[in-house]
C-alpha cells in the first residue's frame, strides 16, 4: 500500500484500501471445513478453515442476531414514540402494512452491500413465512459520480425488487433543519434555494453545489473536510429515514467491527470522545431541529421561508418523536470478512459484481489529496491491525460500547447516565453541527485546565478569509470536536 | 519577505513555530509561554501546597530535566514554597545509568537541589545487569518497569517525601489513552487521564505537571534553555521506544497539531463515561472529587525502557494473545458479542496485574481494592505485589544457579 490516497468513506462505513487482502486461501491441499466437515475448507475464518457456505452462514448469523435485537427494540418502542407517525402513515403511506420499515444507508461499499444482501435473505425468509416487512434503501452520494451511482443503484434495484431505492445527493444537506446553519454563520445554507420548479432544477443544483464546494474549500484541513462530509452524510441519512409521511422505524448502517474501531479512534483523536457512546452504540439518537419551519426537522423548506429571525433560540432540544433508532447490524463482522462475503453471496452472481468497479466511496470530490485525514490514517492503521490482531479490533468496538451516554435515557443497554456532575442541568442541548449532545461541563473543565486560550490567540488566524465568519458565531453552539474541525 | 514578528511581544523575530498550535513566537516568549502553561496546570489542579516537600523523579532525560528546571523557575517566580528534591533510580545497567546519573548529578548542582539515588540492588537485591544475566534480554523490560514503579515511591518514602512528580508529557498520556482503548481497558483509561495518581490510601502521591506539554515542545524548551540532559534509550530494549500507538500519535500530530491535546480531551471526557468512574482531574470547578487512581497504574516516567512501560514493539501481539486467551476462557466469541449487547456480567476479572481483559461488567465497576503486599508491605492489588512475585522467580533462579 504505497501511495493510494483514497480517503475513507465518511458515512456509516469506511472502505478499505483497494487492495484489501482476500481471505480466500490459495492452498491446494483440501482440508475439510472445520464446521460442516463435508465441504473442503477454503476460507480462513477466525483461525479456522471453513467452506464458503459455512462462512456465509457465520456472517449471516451475526447479522440476524442483531436484527433480532433490533426487531425487539422496535416492537417495544413503537407503542410509544413512534405511534405519532403511525397514524399519519395510515392516510398516505404506500402499501399498507403493519410491519416494520427500516432504512439502510448504502454507500455502495462492501460492508453496506453485504448488509443489503443479508437483509434481503432475511426478507425472503420472512416472505416464505407469509410476512412482508418492507425495507427502504437509500444511497447517498455526490454529484460527481452521479451516473455511476445511478447505474449501480439500477442494478441493485433489479436484483432486490422488494426494496425501494433512493439516491440522495450531498447538496441536499443544504436547508436541512438538523444543522444550525445560522449558528454556524452560514445563514445562506438554511434554505435550499429560492426556486424549486422543474426548469430551475439544474441551476439550483449547481448553485447549492458550488455553495457547498466553497464551504469545503474554506475548511482548514483534509481532516476537517472529511469530518464535515461524514457529518453531512449522516444528517442526510437521518433526514431521509425520518422523512414524513413514512418515517422509518430505524436507520441501519453497515459499519463493520473494523469501521467502528476506526471511528472510535478517529473520533477520539478529533476530541469527540464524549459523544462516542451515541456514535458507537445502537439506540435512539436525538435529531435536533434548528429550522424555524413548523414542520419536522427533516422537512426541507420548499419555498424560501425566512429563517433569519429565529437565530436567538435554536430549538436544539429533542423530543421523543424527533429521535431515530440507529442500528449497526454488522458490528460483529470484520471488514475483511464482509469483503469476502460480497464475493460469495448473492444469486445469481455475487453481490460484489454489482458494485461499482472503482471505489466510489472515496471522498475525492470534496477532499483534496494533498494530505491524509485522521480517518484515513485510522483506516490504514486498522487494515493492518485487522489482518494480524483481529481480537484487538473486535475489542475496541465492544468496549467503547460500554461507555455511558451521560444525558437522556438512551444509555447503553439501559444503563442510566450517572456521573452526577453533568446531569444537574439535565437539559440536553445538541451540537449545531454534529447533533451530538453538548458537553458543557467538559468544556468548562477543559478551559480551566488549559487556561482561557492564552496560547490560542497567537495561533494561526489568517489563512483564509472565508471562515472567519464561521468561527465568530460558533461559540457554545457546537461541540469541541466540531469547533476543532471548522475553526482555523 | 520581511521577517515575521513574534505574535506575543510583536518586537522580537518569530523564529519558533510552536509544535502545539503552530503559533510563531520568539524564543523568549516561547520559554515564558511554556512555563506559564505548566504554572496554569499546577495552579488549576492544585498540585502543591506551600512548604510541601516534592521529589522530582529524575532520570537525566529531557522530560525530567525540563520538569526540574521549570519547577525551579516557577517555584521562585510564584513562591510556591516547595522543597524540591531530585530522586533518581539506579537500575544497575552499566554504561546506561553511569552517564545519565552523571547528568543528574550535574543537574543537582545546576539547580541547587539535593539528590537522592536509589539503587535496585539496595531495594531489591538485584541490579538490572544481574537480572539480564539470569533471564536474558528478552522480557527484562517487564522487570525494569515493575521495579522502577515501586522504586520511586520507595525512594520517596526513604526520604520521607509524600509527593513524587514525574516527567510524563502530553504524548505519553495520549499514548496511554490510545493503548487502553485498544486494550479495551476503560477503567485504566479513566485513571490514566488523571494528573494525580495515588489517593488517600496510598503513601505517596504521584503527579505529572507536564501532562499538557507536547514532547516536541519539551525538546524545544530544553534546547533553547540549553539544559544539560542525557538522551536516554535503554540499551536493553531499543524496540521499546517506537510502539505502534506512539507511532500513530506522531502521525496524527503531523496531520493536526492539536490532535494530542484532543486525545487528552477525549480521554478525560470518556473517563466520566466509564461506569463507576467519576473522576475529574481539574481543581478549578471545586466539585471535582479527589482523583482516584492507583499508583500501580503509573510507570516511572523517568525515562528508561519506553514511556508506557508496555511491551514495546510487540505490544499489539501481546495484547492480541491476551484477548484471545480471554475469549477462549469465556467460551465462544459468539457469546462475547452477546455480552456487549445484553450487558450480562460474566465472571469478573481476577487478574489485575496484566489488565488486558476487557471490563465485562456493565454494572458499576468495582475498582480493585488496594491492599498491601504481604511480603514487602508495599501497596498492591494482590496479596503479593508484582515486584515481589518477579523477585521470587529471580531468587529461585539464583538459588538454582548457585546449586
Ligand atoms: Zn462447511
Ligand atoms: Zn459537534
Ligand atoms: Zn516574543
Ligand atoms: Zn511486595
Amino acid at each position: 500500500m504505497a501511495s493510494s490516497t483514497s480517503p475513507p468513506h465518511p458515512a456509516s462505513e469506511a472502505i478499505p484500501p483497494t487492495n484489501t487482502t482476500t481471505t480466500i486461501a490459495t492452498t491446494t491441499t483440501t482440508k475439510p471445513c472445520a464446521k460442516c466437515r463435508s465441504q473442503p475448507g477454503t476460507l480462513d475464518s477466525r483461525g479456522q478453515l471453513v467452506c464458503p457456505s459455512c462462512f456465509q452462514k457465520f456472517i449471516s448469523q451475526k447479522c440476524i442476531k442483531q436484527i433480532g435485537l433490533l426487531n425487539k427494540d422496535v416492537r417495544s418502542s413503537s407503542s410509544q414514540s413512534l405511534s405519532a407517525y403511525h397514524s399519519t402513515q395510515k392516510n398516505s403511506g404506500p402499501p399498507q402494512s403493519s410491519s416494520r420499515r427500516y432504512f439502510l444507508g448504502l454507500s455502495l461499499g462492501p460492508s453496506s452491500a453485504a448488509l443489503l444482501e443479508l437483509l434481503n435473505e432475511n426478507v425472503e425468509y420472512q416472505v416464505s413465512r407469509k410476512k412482508n416487512p418492507p425495507f427502504e434503501l437509500s444511497v447517498v452520494h455526490r454529484e460527481r459520480e452521479r451516473e455511476k451511482v445511478e447505474e449501480c443503484v439500477k442494478r441493485l434495484a433489479g436484483r432486490y425488487p422488494r426494496f425501494e431505492f433512493r439516491v440522495v445527493y450531498l447538496e441536499e444537506v443544504v436547508g436541512l433543519g438538523s444543522v444550525d446553519w445560522e449558528g454556524l454563520g452560514l445563514g445562506d445554507f438554511a434554505t435550499a434555494s429560492s426556486s424549486t420548479t422543474e426548469n430551475d432544477a439544474t441551476t439550483t443544483t449547481s448553485t447549492t453545489a458550488s455553495k457547498l464546494r466553497r464551504l469545503f474549500d474554506n475548511l482548514p484541513s483534509t481532516t476537517s473536510r472529511t469530518d464535515l462530509l461524514r457529518l453531512f452524510t449522516r444528517h442526510l441519512l437521518i433526514a431521509e429515514a425520518c422523512k414524513p409521511p413514512n418515517k422509518c422505524h430505524a436507520l441501519l448502517l453497515g459499519s463493520s467491527t473494523t469501521a467502528l474501531a476506526e471511528l472510535t479512534l478517529s473520533e477520539t483523536a478529533k476530541g469527540r470522545g464524549f459523544s462516542l457512546p451515541w456514535q458507537i452504540n445502537d439506540g435512539v439518537l436525538g435529531v435536533p431541529s434548528f429550522s424555524s419551519s413548523p414542520t419536522s426537522s427533516s422537512a426541507r423548506p420548499a419555498n424560501s421561508s425566512p429563517t433569519s429571525s429565529h437565530t436567538n433560540k435554536p430549538k436544539a432540544k429533542t423530543s421523543e418523536d424527533q429521535g431515530i433508532l440507529i442500528y449497526h447490524p454488522l458490528r460483529d463482522a470484520l471488514r475483511k470478512e464482509l469483503v469476502t462475503f460480497t464475493k460469495l453471496a448473492g444469486e445469481p452472481t455475487p453481490i460484489a459484481e454489482l458494485l461499482p468497479e472503482t471505489d466510489l466511496t472515496t471522498t475525492a470530490a470534496v477532499v483534496s489529496h494533498k494530505d491524509l485525514s485522521i480517518e484515513e490514517v485510522m483506516v490504514r492503521y486498522f487494515a493492518d491491525v485487522e489482518e494480524n490482531y483481529p481480537s484487538i479490533v473486535a475489542n475496541v468496538a465492544r468496549t467503547t460500547g460500554k461507555l455511558m451516554r451521560l444525558f437522556g435515557g438512551g444509555g447503553a443497554d439501559g444503563v442510566e447516565g450517572v456521573g452526577g456532575d453533568a446531569s444537574e442541568d439535565d437539559e440536553e442541548r445538541l451540537c449545531g453541527l454534529c447533533s451530538m449532545p453538548l458537553d458543557e461541563f467538559g468544556d468548562e473543565r477543559w478551559k480551566g485546565e488549559l487556561g482561557e486560550d492564552s496560547y490560542r490567540d497567537a495561533a494561526v488566524t489568517v489563512e483564509d478569509e472565508g471562515e472567519k465568519k464561521m468561527t465568530k458565531t460558533t461559540k457554545q453552539r457546537i461541540c469541541y470536536g466540531c469547533e476543532r474541525s471548522i475553526r482555523v | 519577505m520581511a521577517p515575521a514578528l513574534c505574535a506575543i511581544c510583536k518586537t522580537e523575530r518569530a523564529n519558533i513555530k510552536r509544535p502545539k498550535n503552530h503559533a510563531r513566537v520568539c524564543k523568549g516568549c516561547f520559554l515564558t509561554l511554556f512555563e506559564e502553561e505548566v504554572h496554569h496546570t499546577i495552579v488549576s489542579s492544585k498540585l502543591f501546597y506551600p512548604g510541601e516537600r516534592v521529589a522530582i523523579g529524575a532520570s537525566g532525560g529531557k522530560d525530567s530535566t525540563v520538569l526540574a528546571s521549570v519547577l525551579k523557575t516557577l517555584n521562585e517566580r510564584y513562591n510556591y514554597g516547595l522543597d524540591l528534591v531530585l530522586l533518581s533510580i539506579d537500575e544497575g545497567i552499566k554504561g546506561y545509568r553511569d552517564d545519565s546519573l552523571e547528568t543528574v548529578k550535574r543537574n543537582a548542582v545546576q539547580y541547587d537541589m539535593p539528590l537522592k539515588i536509589v539503587g535496585y540492588d539496595e531495594l531489591y537485591g538485584w541490579t538490572m545487569d544481574q537480572v539480564v544475566q539470569t533471564i536474558g534480554k528478552k522480557g527484562n523490560c517487564t522487570y525494569c518497569g515493575v521495579f522502577r514503579r515501586q522504586a520511586l515511591d520507595r525512594g520517596a518514602k526513604m526520604l520521607d517525601i509524600k509527593h513524587v512528580v514525574t516527567g510524563h508529557n502530553a504524548d505519553d498520556v495520549a499514548e496511554t489513552i490510545l493503548m487502553n482503548l485498544l486494550r479495551g481497558d476503560m477503567g485504566r483509561l479513566a485513571r490514566s487521564t488523571n494528573i494525580v495518581t495515588g489517593d488517600a490510601s496510598s503513601d505517596v502521591k504521584r503527579s505529572k505537571p507536564l501532562k499538557y506539554a507536547y514532547e516536541k515542545e519539551i525538546v524545544m524548551y530544553a534546547y533553547h534553555k540549553k539544559l544539560d540532559y542525557f538522551s536516554t534509550e535503554c540499551i536493553y530494549s531499543p524496540e521499546a521506544f517506537r510502539g505502534t500507538a506512539r507511532g500513530l500519535i506522531k502521525q496524527l500530530e503531523r496531520i493536526r497539531p492539536s490532535a494530542i491535546l484532543d486525545i487528552l480531551r477525549s480521554g478525560e471526557d470518556m473517563a466520566r463515561l466509564v461506569p463507576g468512574e467519576s473522576a475529574s482531574s481539574c481543581g478549578c470547578k471545586g466539585k471535582s472529587k479527589t482523583p482516584a487512581a492507583t499508583a500501580t497504574e503509573d510507570d516511572g516516567g523517568i525515562g528508561g525502557c519506553g514511556s508506557s512501560g508496555a511491551a514495546g514493539g510487540n505490544e499489539m501481539a501481546v495484547m492480541e494473545k491476551q484477548l484471545r486467551e480471554n475469549e477462549a476462557a469465556e467460551g465462544l466469541e459468539v457469546d462475547v458479542s452477546k455480552l456487549s449487547l445484553a450487558g450480562t456480567p460474566a465472571e469478573s476479572e481476577t487478574d489485575g496485574a496484566v489488565p488486558l481483559k476487557m471490563n465485562k461488567n456493565s454494572k458499576p465497576v468495582t475498582r480493585q481494592t488496594l491492599g498491601n503486599c504481604k511480603r514487602c508491605g508495599y501497596m498492591s492489588s494482590q496479596e503479593i505485589c508484582q515486584a515481589c512475585t518477579l523477585l521470587e522467580g529471580l531468587n529461585k533462579n539464583r538459588a538454582q544457579i548457585q546449586i
